[in-house]
């Protein structure tokens, strides 16, 4: 009957929710395709911003328009350094799950999360530098728009990949992932570099150029 | 036996079919139930969309007329062509048929992601909701284009029609990312690239264009969005923004949206062509290859829809240059097309009608796109007739003919009646002719100068324009004769059997309408499916058509 493959008897009995390890291989193929190719699609979203803010500066002489200084290269450096660092101990937090070292994972965790928050409060703080002290707002120019856009967009995703991970911290004190099986571990992990990586691009587009 | 070791623990695993009216037809997972409900939602769109029309056309019976408003008049074609592009022929191919077929033709027991799937169509009909919605604030006047800074200062509806696209947008990508994976990773085993059928080369493509190409539609529609609400200066120029920058980032999309409205019916007439020519398709290398190359072409011509807004000359011409390469890959399908109907045994159903047709209308439309190519051409006819001509002998003559060819064809294997053929020829050629009459005659106005989205002409126009008014009427009649024809079938309909074409993909070596798990067993695939004459290159699907209604054994697909 199985000459090729599927048959049509139910696997519905009591051991349903046991999947075998090669149906569990083969879903994670399927889901960790699926992510990166969200990924990708994501990456689109903000080339089209990035693009769009490359050619509305284009159209100027000076950048930032006259009368904005811009954000501070150098609190924009830390911050930056802030968020890199999680990127690096969300790194060890993996390898610590994968070495079944839970201790060490929610520690490294942890730490992720309150980096993460620290970039984002630092940005918080660049954001009303730039609208109390230079008036710099959202509507007010194409400085602005371009500017709270894109870091905005950066910032709510980091808000979600906050998020995101403290989802992932409740489903591992409540079972969901084992030494073997840990796809919303990975997962989180690939998003989190995600957001660190569109950072690289912004602070160089956003700071250094 | 060695495809054994390649067998899919998924495929094995196989989920109960739900109970109750609610998770069996309205929040389904079933990728077969989601095509069907993108097919009926897209179909009542097209008649809202087709109504429209009429009324356009109904305006240009005079010259001076007083039947709509300038703005009514504004804001209806400006609908029309919306709900065309988004709601009615992107949800047809790609979410319609992409669903139904798709993962039938590959031994899939369904796609990838079957709830993101729900999730995808149901984000389809509020948005169509917000869409037409918008006429109760004042639907948007600027074309389905929506070029700031005219879309900046149009009415309230705007904003939602914004949102509507954004959120069909969504669903498309989803679609995209969705059809991605299930080509990719669920196809049977044996089923290497180069065996899949046509179509699902096509769809494969498309979703590649969905899932890229569509997000960065999102990102403009957020632009304008958040210009519109929030006055955040991306586009007005008042205020240092750039209405070029609009045009970019839409046509960066709207290009290859054109590719994704174009490619599945490209698919669906790769499967019908060689069925009723009982012939191997002609070049099928080159034909799927051809659909990947026009995908990786279409974005790189984004500018070639804007030689009239000031761009720099040197920029015109490898815009130019590689528009009208697209000609050959697309060029390669068409002969391979004709090469593959040489010598055959043409059967000429209505199916058949329509792909024949497909390749007569299609070509027009193709080759006035190269007209528009070239800029000397482009500066005199944009913004004219002519360039409504040229759209509508793609999208009507081509994906419509397409999607006409493909219901006629896929119609028995999902209801498992045969739709009558006497309406069908009937509507064939009165379909055929009545839509050359109407769009022809709009070539010629284009070149006389006649301008597109005004609601008076010149007095020397109302002749042609009243012959094209006139036979939009008959052509917006030859489909209450599909619909007739549809509910007819339901009814009093010859019961089809699994293969009443003879056709040798999988879908057909199923029982129609297909049962929940598509495939008892899935199958071997030994070779491609065209070798007509061939036996077929199916293993493990012996037990498939025991209790098909009016089951039998298979056919064997050779004439």
């Amino acid at each position: 009957m199985a000459v090729a493959g599927g048959t049509l008897e139910h696997e519905h009995g009591a051991g349903h929710h046991e999947m075998s390890d090669a149906l569990y291989e083969e879903i994670r193929g399927h889901r960790l395709l699926g992510f990166t190719l969200f990924l990708i699609s994501d990456c689109i979203l903000f080339s089209a911003f990035i693009f769009a803010y490359l050619y509305l500066r284009n159209t100027i002489d000076h950048w930032p328009p006259p009368g904005i200084e811009g954000p501070n290269l150098l609190f924009g450096a830390l911050n930056s350094v802030v968020l890199f660092g999680s990127g690096a101990t969300m790194h060890y937090a993996l390898e610590s799950w994968k070495h079944g070292n839970t201790k060490l994972f929610y520690r490294w965790l942890g730490l992720t999360l309150f980096l993460g928050l620290w970039f984002l409060l630092g940005q918080g703080y660049e954001y009303s530098d730039l609208y109390y002290r230079q008036h710099a707002t959202w509507a007010g120019s194409i400085f602005g728009a371009s500017f709270f856009t894109l870091t905005g967009l950066h910032g709510f995703h980091v808000f979600v990949g906050l998020i995101y991970l403290s989802v992932v911290w409740l489903q591992t004190r409540a079972g969901v992932y084992t030494r073997q099986r840990f796809f919303g571990l990975t997962a989180a992990t690939l998003y989190w570099h995600f957001v660190d990586v569109i950072w690289v691009f912004l602070f160089f587009l956003f700071y250094i150029f | 036996m060695a495809v054994a070791a390649q067998h899919s623990p998924l495929a094995e695993h196989i989920h109960p079919e739900p109970q109750g009216f609610i998770r069996k037809y309205v929040f389904s997972i079933d990728h077969k139930i989601i095509g069907i409900q993108y097919m009926v939602t897209g179909l009542i769109f097209f008649v809202i969309a087709g109504c429209l029309a009429e009324l356009i056309r109904t305006q240009l019976l005079n010259g001076n007329a007083r039947f709509l408003t300038p703005d009514q008049y504004n804001e209806v074609y400006s609908m029309h062509g919306t709900a065309m592009v988004w709601f009615v022929t992107i949800p047809l191919v790609t979410g319609g048929f992409g669903n139904i077929i798709m993962p039938l033709m590959i031994g899939a027991r369904d796609v990838a992601f079957p709830w993101l799937n729900m999730l995808s169509f149901w984000l389809f009909p509020p948005a169509g909701a917000l869409l037409f919605a918008s006429f109760l604030v004042g639907a948007p006047e600027a074309g389905w284009t929506e070029y700031p800074p005219v879309s900046l200062q149009g009415p309230p509806g705007t904003t939602l029609w914004c949102l509507a696209i954004i959120l069909i947008g969504v669903s498309s990508t989803l679609t995209g990312l969705n059809f991605m994976v299930t080509i990719f990773k669920m196809r049977a085993p044996g089923m290497t690239l180069t065996r899949m059928p046509l179509f699902v080369w096509a769809q494969f493509a498309t979703a590649g264009l969905n899932m890229i190409a569509t997000v960065a539609l999102s990102a403009a529609l957020s632009a304008l969005f958040m210009e519109r609400v929030f006055g955040v200066p991306f586009y007005d120029p008042n205020h240092g923004g750039s209405p070029i920058l609009w045009q970019h980032m839409f046509w960066f999309y709207s290009h290859p949206a054109v590719y994704i409205f174009i490619l599945p019916a490209f698919g669906i007439i790769s499967e019908v062509l060689p069925v009723f020519a009982r012939k191997p398709i002609y070049g099928y290398k080159m034909i799927a290859f051809s659909s990947v190359t026009i995908a990786l072409l279409g974005f790189m011509v984004w500018a070639h829809h804007m030689f009239t807004s000031g761009m720099a000359p040197w920029l015109q011409l490898p815009f130019m240059i590689l528009t009208m390469l697209i000609a050959i890959p697309t060029g390669i399908k068409i002969w391979s097309w004709m090469g593959t109907l040489w010598g055959g045994v043409i059967h000429y159903t209505t199916a058949m009608l329509f792909a024949m047709g497909f390749l007569i209308t299609f070509t027009i439309g193709g080759l006035t796109g190269i007209m528009l190519a070239a800029v000397p051409a482009d500066l005199h006819e944009h913004g004219t007739y002519f360039v409504v001509a040229h759209f509508h002998y793609v999208i009507f003559g081509g994906t419509f003919m397409g999607v006409l060819a493909g219901i006629y064809y896929w119609w028995p294997k999902v209801t498992n009646r045969l739709l009558s053929e006497k309406i069908g020829v009937l509507q064939f050629w009165l379909t055929f002719i009545f839509m050359n009459l109407t769009f022809f005659p709009m070539h010629i106005l284009g070149l006389e100068g006649m301008p597109r989205r005004v609601a008076v002409y010149a007095p020397q126009y109302t002749d042609m324009n009243r012959f094209i008014s006139i036979s939009s009427y008959v052509l917006a009649f030859t489909f209450v004769l599909l619909f007739i024809n549809m509910a007819w079938s339901l009814k009093y309909g010859k019961k089809a059997g699994p293969n009443p074409w003879g056709a040798r993909t999988l879908e057909w070596m199923i029982p129609s309408p297909p049962p929940y798990y598509n495939f008892k067993n899935i199958p071997a695939v030994l070779s491609g499916p065209y070798d007509f004459g061939s036996p077929l290159p199916y293993i493990g699907l012996e037990e498939e058509l025991e209790k098909a209604p009016g089951g039998g054994p298979l056919p064997a697909g050779a004439h």
